[in-house]
This record gives C-alpha cells, structure tokens and sequence, in this order.
C-alpha cells in the first residue's frame, strides 16, 4: 500500500493554481517536498488531509480516498504538524493532552508524557509562555502520540536552532524504523531534507518539476563549471540550467549526457532546485 | 467533539474566569433584569470562544483531525447550548428557593424559560453569520442582530416575568411562540453554519 496517491490534482485560486499534481510515496519511505514560498507545498497538505477541496482529481492517504466517509478514520493513522503548532495560547501542555485525548481514540497518555519529558516540556506553563522551539516540540509530541502510521509535517522544522532541529530530526527518523511508517515533510530548509529524506518532490509554481529519489537525484546531476565556448559544445539535452556570472558559468546537466573526460562536480539538491528556476530563466 | 467542547471551556474559562463570575453573580442577584442579561449574553460566548479559535489558526489544525465540519460547527451549538443552560439554571436556583419568602425574588420564574429561548434564537441567528463571514467579518451582522434579539426578547420577558404587567393573552403567545422560533430558527441554522463552513473550507 502506498502512503500517499496523488492523481492529476488541480486547485485553482484565481492567481494561483496548483496543476497537474500527481504523485506517490511508498509506504515507508520519507518524502521531502521542497519549493519556494507560495510553491504551493502547504496548499498541497491541505489538500491532502481534506482541509481543501480539490478542484478535480484524486487524492488516496493510507489506501483511503480522501473524499470518502471512510478518511476520517484514517485522520486517526495521521500525525500533522503545521508551521506553527495553533493550540490556543491559554491552554498549558497537561490541557493540550487532555483535548488531545478526547479528539484521538488511540490516544497515549503514557506517550505523551514521555516526549514531554523528553523534550523538556513543562506541563502547566502556557503554551503562549512557550519558545518557538518549545511550541515545535509540544505539536510534535502530539502528532507521535496517537500511533500514527504517516506523518505530515509542513515546515516543522523552520525558525529552529540548528540543535532543536538536529534532535527533532534523529525522531522522524526512528520514527519510520517502523517498517510502515511514512513521512511527509516539507521544509525550505534543503539540507535537513538531503539527511533525511529518501524521495525529493519539487515544487515550483504550483506545479512539480519532479519527484525522484535522493540518491538518484544526485547521482543524474552534476555541475560544470566551463566558459562559454565550452558551454556550447555541451549537448543540448544534457544541460538542465545555465549560471552565468562575468567570471564564469556554472551549467547543470545530466551527468550520463556529457563527456566522461569533463570533470563534474557533485551538485546538491538545493543546487538542483536553483538550477532548475534560475537557470531555465537564464537560459 | 467531546475534545472541541473542551478546548472551548479551557479557553472561556483561562480568558474570562472573572467575567463568567460576573455573570454567574448577575444570574443570582434578585429581579429579573440582571439574570435575563446573565443569560443573553451568555449566548454570545461561542462568539468569544471562535475568535479564540481565529486568533490562534485552531480551525487550521482542527480541519486535519478526525473531526468532520458538522462535529466542528455542532460544538460551538453546543457550547452555546450549555452555557445558556446553566446561566438559566443557575438564576432559577434563588428565585425557586426564596422566591416565596423574599420580596425581591418574586415574579414568575418560568420566564427565565424564555430568556433560555431568547438565548437559543440569540445562537441560531448569529452563527450562520460567523460561519459564513468569519468573526471579525460577521460581528457587525452580528452585533446588530444581538441588539434587536435581546432587547426585544428580554423585554417581552421582563414584562412577563413582573405578573401583571403584559396583557394575558401577549404572554400566551410569547410562551407559545418564543419556544417555538427558538426551535425552528435553530432548525434552519445549523445545517445552513455547516453548508456555510463547507464552503469557506472548498475555497
């Protein structure tokens, strides 16, 4: 069964439209969505857990459409953390489990409590006392605490220390230890997804360039550095993106296009994406 | 829902525990005026809890979790619902204990029954409102509305709830009818805050 069935999605705002999506992530695996601010990542998560209607298009979470009677209880097998956490600010940790408890029939209590003690949450301050890193940690500890099988996360990382977020990182990756667990993540934060991701899903203007595996995406792309005679001897279909400055032009191509005697650098997927906006721009 | 009910009274009661005591004050005090203003504006609170919820993007949240939007518009019904009950309840308690012993709590108590209603009609007209146009949007409508509703409805009961006061057949009516719009305005209200909260999510 796959985690996430994504089928020729369309979501249209007037002057800005989600086209054509369609994807899928194999249970089990973790996927890195990735895109520029109004990409349309967090629309794309609404979508999915039915907060959005979608225009047309189907849309499948654990096996379940997400349009039938039958997905609330799958919202049971989800674990969702937004860009802020969104509890009301009065309510302290012990209430947030409290409501939690009520909202989710596998709800753990004894869960709860250890990831609260884990992260070092206080259970009567109020969540509006909290840091960002604390409100981070309290969504994430209920998002873990009612047995998901997938979870959603919609930069959950963003705004944290490089410390929080290496912690918060070394969970989602226990996490899916579990062989049917399944992680969504998004993040503008391209680095934390290269560590931890096994499929990268790009987005860019409402539309996804492309949704490949890490290891693959690295190994297809590399960088040239050349001048531009250089540049036109590349072939054409091999060049995914030109960088042009007045001292040199960076090209991403595809690596088994090009001339095995040309040195190639190692390009990282945030060079992938930038290649891919900028350089289709400057092409 | 069970789990939205309580967030609502967590909140109600951290952001407005003097307020609500107040109000819990007003509905024990002697005369008619102050408990039948206890309970109209305890009608109002769903409003309060909802800008709670704008404020810190629940709604956001809550549209990922196993809740359905009916589950999500019925909770603030019911948080409406149960406020106004105990507000009533809570007036009648004095006026049944001492109402034949002390002069300031005479009068007739089953006028708070329709304060109650008044309350009810007071949630059915507003809602649609909230849902439709978001708080901040819908609070003149709504304000508005509140006015008209509860001056009107909580004048006719004053006059009830002082015996005498109101031609008998004006009070027949007003406990027939009262009730009974209460009763078809929440009918009409509901499914229309549901249908109403659907479409803000489809767009």
């Amino acid at each position: 069964m796959n985690a996430i069935e994504c089928s020729h999605v369309n979501k249209s705002f007037g002057d800005f439209a989600i086209r054509d999506l369609s994807f899928i992530l194999p249970s089990g695996t973790i996927c890195g969505l990735v895109g520029e601010n109004g990409a349309g990542k967090s629309t794309t998560i609404r979508l999915m857990m039915g907060a959005l209607s979608a225009d047309s298009g189907r849309l499948s979470i654990l096996g379940s459409d997400n349009t039938s009677p039958d997905f609330l209880q799958v919202k049971e097998d989800v674990g969702i953390v937004l860009d802020e956490a969104y509890f009301p600010e009065v309510l302290n940790a012990k209430q947030v489990g409290a409501v939690m408890a009520d909202t989710y029939t596998r709800w753990d209590a004894g869960t709860y409590q250890s990831y609260l003690d884990r992260f070092s949450l206080p259970l009567k301050k109020q969540f509006k006392d909290f840091s960002r890193g604390m409100k981070m940690k309290l969504a994430i500890a209920v998002a873990l605490s009612h047995a998901p099988k997938l979870l959603i996360l919609d930069e959950a990382t963003s705004g944290l220390d490089p410390i929080v977020r290496d912690e918060i990182l070394e969970i989602f990756s226990e996490f899916t230890r579990e062989e049917n667990h399944s992680i969504l993540i998004s993040s503008h934060i391209v680095s934390d997804l290269e560590k931890l991701c096994d499929y990268i899903a790009f987005l860019h203007q409402g539309k996804l360039v492309f949704m490949e595996e890490k290891d693959q995406l690295l190994e297809e792309y590399g960088i040239v550095a050349c001048g531009s005679e250089q540049l036109n001897s590349l072939p054409k279909e091999a060049i995914c993106g030109v960088e042009s400055s007045t001292y040199a032009t960076r090209v991403l191509v595809r690596r088994e296009l090009v001339s095995p005697l040309l040195t190639v650098e190692r390009a990282s997927i945030e060079d992938i994406m930038l290649f891919m906006v900028k350089g289709e721009k400057g092409k | 829902m069970k789990g939205l009910l309580r967030k609502d009274l967590y909140v109600l009661t951290r952001q407005m525990r003097f307020f609500l005591l107040f109000l819990a004050i007003f509905a024990l005090l002697p005369g008619y005026n102050m408990a039948i203003f206890a309970i109209a504006y305890t009608a109002m609170l769903p409003y309060t809890a909802m800008a709670y919820d704008e404020r810190s993007k629940w709604s956001d949240l809550a549209a990922m979790m196993p809740y359905t939007p009916g589950d999500i518009v019925l909770s603030k019904y019911l948080l409406g619902w149960i406020l106004v009950a105990s507000a009533t309840t809570l007036s009648l308690i004095p006026r049944l204990i001492f109402g034949s012993i002390l002069p300031s709590y005479t009068g007739n108590p089953s006028a708070l029954f329709l304060s109650f209603c008044v309350g009810l009609a007071v949630i059915a007209i507003t809602m649609p409102l909230l849902f439709r146009f978001g708080v901040e949007k819908g609070r003149m409508g709504m304000v508005l509305l509140i006015v008209v509703v509860s001056c009107g409805g909580s004048g006719l009961v004053q006059g009830i709830a002082e015996d005498g006061f109101l031609p008998a057949n004006l009070t027949t009516l007003a406990y027939l009818g009262i009730p009974l719009l209460a009763i078809v305005l929440t009918a009409i209200s509901l499914p229309l805050s549901i249908q109403f909260y659907r479409h803000r999510l489809k767009s």
